[in-house]
């Protein structure tokens, strides 16, 4: 372990999805001091992997990116990416955070971000930005607009050959670099550690992730990406063009079989914005979306569905009782419709989207903050009549999907709200 | 460039502290690599298609398709304009290293 670096700052965000980004600018801007900590290389969260945004369809990077910058620019905001919040503790009225600092390989203060460690690497390794569909290098830079560019090593598939340090030109590889304690001391926390999709193996009907034509919605917002791992939409099992695709609506929501009886409430409006952006890309392949219901409730979101029903996109009401495949790995769905002809059928696509719904991507009681969850896993507000981020907790608010599924308008407004809640908390200490 | 004794000695450190390299991850750089090679050698005969390269390179299709999209982020080779289901793929400025 390294020497301990310590911070002291006003607010401590934990998170840098959109949530936490703007929850820490909100605050910086106001003249507050900020630390914002990220387990990721990058920070950004899960928005910056997206293609583009409902129902405006304006790139999602184009939106995130400009407040990424304003982040990693801002000078009351402090950045620390690759790093894992492991305990808070309250202190009386502060807060002492104990944060690593993951080795990233490399000495920080010297890389260039020339990628030449990345270009000569020998080992390919697969690309989890692009959801396992593409490859990266063993040493590279998480993405093209990650920030900060720096590349991270990852040990484990490291032959140690030395390519890397060799290619290096400000010698700044470091083999034995260990992980760094930093401490932070703030007078309040914002909680925004955002979500997870249901996992791949959470329904065994559905295939357990096996199936290859079968993907997540993430994969599939990296298939639409302009930079995305092919370039253009093809299927992962054999590279070819799908000429018929189809979207599985609920298939990790709403369901009590898996635990997650809730609607998630962003899906079905992934699913047509997907849908819409699909047939530009591929303007002769069929596209179906088996839903139970949609649930179209924002600002120019009913207005988004229907103009995906007049671009020809096909609406079947039905439950996807069944994922199997053939032996071109073709997906077949087995499929009850519940309008006209109603009853079981077999329909064979090329290309199966699973639309998984949304989970808690930490659990934010384990900090032993005071906070609590509700049945789901979700941060509870103390008075979600009151206010939409003030917890349990004294000092401790929340921003975005930590309190539960929302969209991305959503998650923005109310990370202004904690910020404004936070602000409002400190000037009263 | 970094000095090549220090680089041995942090080297030599490393296999001390976390064992040698393991033989399994060994054998999959070696076979990334017998791959990479297969598929460029079949494009120098010209533009192929994603299950054409997992033929001539004895790959799975998926495999195939997987380090088509590693060669080409890393610009070994490039997409080549046109319609159909399989998609065909050149080597870039005809040549690969």
């Amino acid at each position: 372990m390294r020497e301990l670096e310590k911070i002291e700052v006003d607010t401590l965000v934990v998170g840098s999805g959109i949530a936490g980004l703007q929850s820490a600018l909100d605050l910086a801007d106001q003249g507050f001091s900020v630390a914002i900590v990220e387990k990721a290389p990058s920070i950004g969260g899960k928005m910056i992997s997206l293609s583009k945004v409902f129902p405006t369809l304006d790139c999602a990077s184009c939106i995130t990116t400009p407040r990424m910058a304003s982040v990693s620019h801002h000078p009351r905001i402090t950045t620390l990416t690759y790093s894992t919040v492991d305990a808070i503790r309250r202190d009386g009225k502060t807060f002492t955070a104990s944060v690593t600092r993951k080795p990233r390989y490399i000495d920080e203060k010297e890389c260039i971000s020339c990628k030449r460690c990345e270009e000569v690497c020998p080992v390919f390794v697969p690309d989890e930005y692009e959801v396992g569909l593409g490859a990266k290098k063993t040493i590279s830079i998480p993405f093209t607009n990650a920030i900060p560019q720096y590349p991270v090593m990852h040990p484990e598939h490291c032959i140690r050959c030395g390519a890397c340090a060799r290619a290096c030109p400000k010698d700044c590889i470091e083999f034995l670099q260990e992980p760094a304690p930093v401490e932070i001391k703030a007078k309040a926390v914002i909680l925004a550690t955002g979500y997870e999709t249901t996992p791949m193996t959470a329904k065994k009907q559905y295939g357990l992730g096996k199936l290859p034509n079968v993907i997540s919605p993430m994969a599939a917002e990296r298939l639409l990406a302009p930079h995305g791992p092919y370039g253009r939409v093809l299927r992962p099992s054999d590279g070819m063009t799908p000429g018929s695709i189809a979207y599985v609506q609920c298939a990790g929501s709403r369901d009590k079989s898996i635990g997650i009886p809730y609607c998630s409430r962003v899906c079905c409006m992934y699913a047509i914005k997907q849908a819409i952006l699909l047939s530009g890309s591929l303007p002769i392949a069929d596209i179906t979306i088996y839903y139970m219901d949609i649930r179209a409730f924002g600002k120019g979101y009913e207005q988004f569905y229907n103009n995906a029903r007049a671009m020809g996109i096909n609406f079947v009401k039905a439950k996807v009782a069944r994922i199997t495949e053939d032996e071109k790995h073709n997906p077949i769905l087995r499929i009850e419709r519940q309008e006209g002809t109603s009853g079981p059928d077999e329909v064979k696509h090329e290309l199966v989207v699973l639309s998984q719904g949304l989970i808690p991507g930490h659990d934010a009681s384990a900090f032993g903050l005071g906070t609590e969850n509700n049945d789901f896993g979700f941060v509870k507000l103390s008075d979600e009549m009151v206010s939409s981020a003030v917890t349990a907790g004294a000092g401790v608010f929340a921003a975005g999907v930590v309190k539960g599924p929302r969209d991305i308008p959503d998650s923005v407004v109310d990370a202004g709200s904690a910020a404004m809640e936070a602000a409002s908390y400190m000037r009263k200490l | 460039m970094a000095d090549a004794k220090k680089l041995a000695e942090q080297l030599k450190k490393l296999n001390e502290l976390r064992g040698p390299v393991p033989q399994e991850l060994r054998d999959r750089v070696a076979a990334q690599n017998k791959a990479q090679r297969a598929i460029l050698d079949a494009l120098k005969e010209g533009p192929k298609t994603a299950p054409e390269l997992a033929a001539a390179a004895g790959l799975p299709h998926d495999r195939a398709i997987w380090y088509v999209s590693a060669l080409r982020k890393y610009g070994k080779i490039a997409d080549v304009p046109g319609k159909g289901d399989y998609p065909k793929y050149e080597l870039k400025g005809g040549e690969a290293k």
